[in-house]
């Protein structure tokens, strides 16, 4: 049986971003399968391996995805799966899908993440109906109050500010270099407004103490598709660089913030970075790019803490100065991330795909040059669940 | 605090409470908040849990609380989740440091925003906000 970093993504695609509210979803998945398929120069009927949700079926039935795609694919599937771990799905599932190909369970697996159509909740591409389907995913001892997704996260921020000294205009300079990064991303949601300055953010509406506007993820909608295979097969059929999985790890945490033993660091998401570097047998300093859950400024600041990137506490300082930009010390979130590039469902998958152009070399303008390691985080709810991944060109 | 009739409360009201839960929010309507204490350890469990997260018993008592703490983080909102919320902009939620030692989060009565700070001393209220459902709310002590 194979060892993980035998498994690479073989293909990407990432579908329009923004408002998709008159497409279909099955119809923008299909269009992201597709053309992660064509990236990885197979067909669709290659496929035989699932991961995550299909096309959207109707009622119990769409709950046996798998299935739902094999009887489309006109031959049975010999695998699926699925992590619930909200934007953390997909980079979960990479690691599922990976362990699919090294185990013989399938040769190509693929993974979408398909966000169109009038939408319900949270996928909805209308802000306010968004907004509220997010206020109560924090559960009832909470929503009762009036909590937003935003609030959730601006108390992690206060209490940052309170024991660390971080400051607004720190949390600024992520939103700044991620706007720079969609600048440079056609598919970007924001990048086509242009830059944006420290005071820019400082100036954006107050939304929950002590987070700005600038300082929140986008609502939109979009689709983005990763295709699994050998890395053998990647290497034979020579269109891109191997980019395989040295490393893995998760960490869950909590359902609610007051089961937290402290807001500003997270035993999960260090136990899922230090997973991740073990396995890979890489260290932090290796790290060429990276790619940190970013619903929120302080996020980023909390993960590069939590990875080990630096020391508690010391996440402002970090992202000071353009730290986190293309020429700073450690380029994250080159697309411009879910501040700037899409937040669209499960949005992790967008996070691991600008990782995979990077070291691929495929970056464009955006290419941090010679990325050949590559890190990877995503976050499910409010620090809830947590994945990381270390990624390496073959 | 006013009670309105249920119907016309137009924010949200806690929705999927198991029936294992209930004792915390009749505690709440009888005006004497009350925690899940672990039987075996003493650990409080707040929000309630099956299962204890110290020693895994899922046995607890429903115990009563100082109903004071002090504020360990807290926010401004100032972009509501609905237009019930909206109405009340600019409000605080606020997590407080219970002096048995746990977390709890609410919103807050009688409490001048601009006069929130990490580590202030806070006391728990009540608000019967439908003949069915009463909240708790931090107060200045
Ligand atoms: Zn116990």
């Amino acid at each position: 049986m194979g060892e993980l970093h035998e498994a690479a993504v073989a293909g990407i695609y990432q579908s329009e971003q923004g408002d998709l509210s008159t497409r279909d979803q099955a119809e923008v998945w299909w269009e992201a399968a597709e053309g992660a398929c064509r990236d990885a120069g197979i067909e669709l009927a290659d496929i035989d391996g699932l991961v995550g949700n299909g096309p959207a079926g109707i009622g119990l039935r769409s709950h046996m995805p798998g299935a739902g795609l094999a009887e489309q694919l006109g031959h049975p599937l010999r695998f699926h799966a699925k992590s619930e771990t909200g934007a953390g799905s997909p980079l979960a599932g990479l690691n599922l899908a990976a362990h699919a190909v090294t185990q013989g369970l399938a040769d190509a697996v693929v993974i979408v993440n398909a966000v169109a159509g009038a939408g319900e909740g949270y996928t909805s591409s209308d802000r306010d109906t968004s907004v509220a389907a997010m206020a109560k995913l924090s559960g009832p001892y909470e929503y009762v109050y009036g909590t937003t997704r935003v609030a959730d996260y601006a108390v992690f921020a206060m209490r940052h500010f309170y024991e660390f000294g971080t400051s607004s205009a720190q949390l600024a300079e992520v939103a700044v270099a991620q706007r720079h990064h969609a600048t440079l991303h056609p598919l970007s949601v924001t990048g086509r407004r242009g830059d944006i300055t420290i005071d820019d953010v400082l100036e954006s509406p107050m939304i929950a103490d002590p987070l700005h506007l600038y300082d929140c993820c986008i609502i939109n909608q979009g689709a983005g598709a990763m295709i699994v295979t050998k890395a053998t097969q990647v290497a034979s059929l020579g269109r891109h660089a191997a980019v395989v999985l040295l490393g893995y790890g998760e960490g869950h945490s909590h359902l609610d913030p007051n089961s937290m033993p402290s807001m500003t660091d997270c035993p999960a998401a260090k136990l899922a970075a230090d997973t991740a570097f073990g396995m890979a047998a890489v260290r932090r300093d290796e790290i060429d790019v990276a790619g940190l859950a970013d619903h929120f400024t302080i996020g980023v600041i909390l993960g590069l803490e939590d990875a080990g990137f630096c020391g508690p506490g010391e996440g402002g300082s970090f992202v000071e100065g353009g730290g986190i930009g293309l020429d700073g010390h450690l380029p994250i979130n080159t697309s411009g991330g879910h501040l700037s590039f899409s937040h669209a469902g499960f949005c992790g998958i967008f996070t691991a795909i600008e990782v995979v152009e990077q070291l691929r070399h495929e970056g464009g303008e955006r290419q941090v040059d010679g990325a050949r390691v590559g890190f990877v985080t995503a976050t499910g709810g409010a620090q809830q669940a947590h994945a990381a991944a270390v990624l390496a060109r073959a | 605090m006013t009670t309105v009739e249920e119907g016309s409360y137009e924010k949200f009201l806690p929705e999927g409470i198991p029936s294992s839960q209930m004792p915390f929010w009749e505690s709440l309507r009888a005006h004497d908040i009350r925690v899940q204490r672990c039987d075996r350890c003493g650990t409080y469990r707040y929000h309630p849990k099956d299962a204890c997260p110290s020693c895994q018993s899922r046995k607890a008592t429903w115990a009563p609380l100082s109903g004071r703490g002090t504020i360990y983080t807290y926010t401004v909102v100032r972009r509501a989740p609905s237009a019930a919320y909206a109405s009340d902009l600019p409000y605080a939620l606020v997590h407080a440091t219970m002096d048995e030692g746990f977390r709890m989060a609410a919103g807050v009565a009688e409490l001048n925003i601009n006069d929130l700070r990490i580590g202030m001393p806070v006391r728990i209220v009540y608000d019967d906000v439908t003949p069915n459902w009463t909240l708790f709310r931090f107060t200045s002590t």
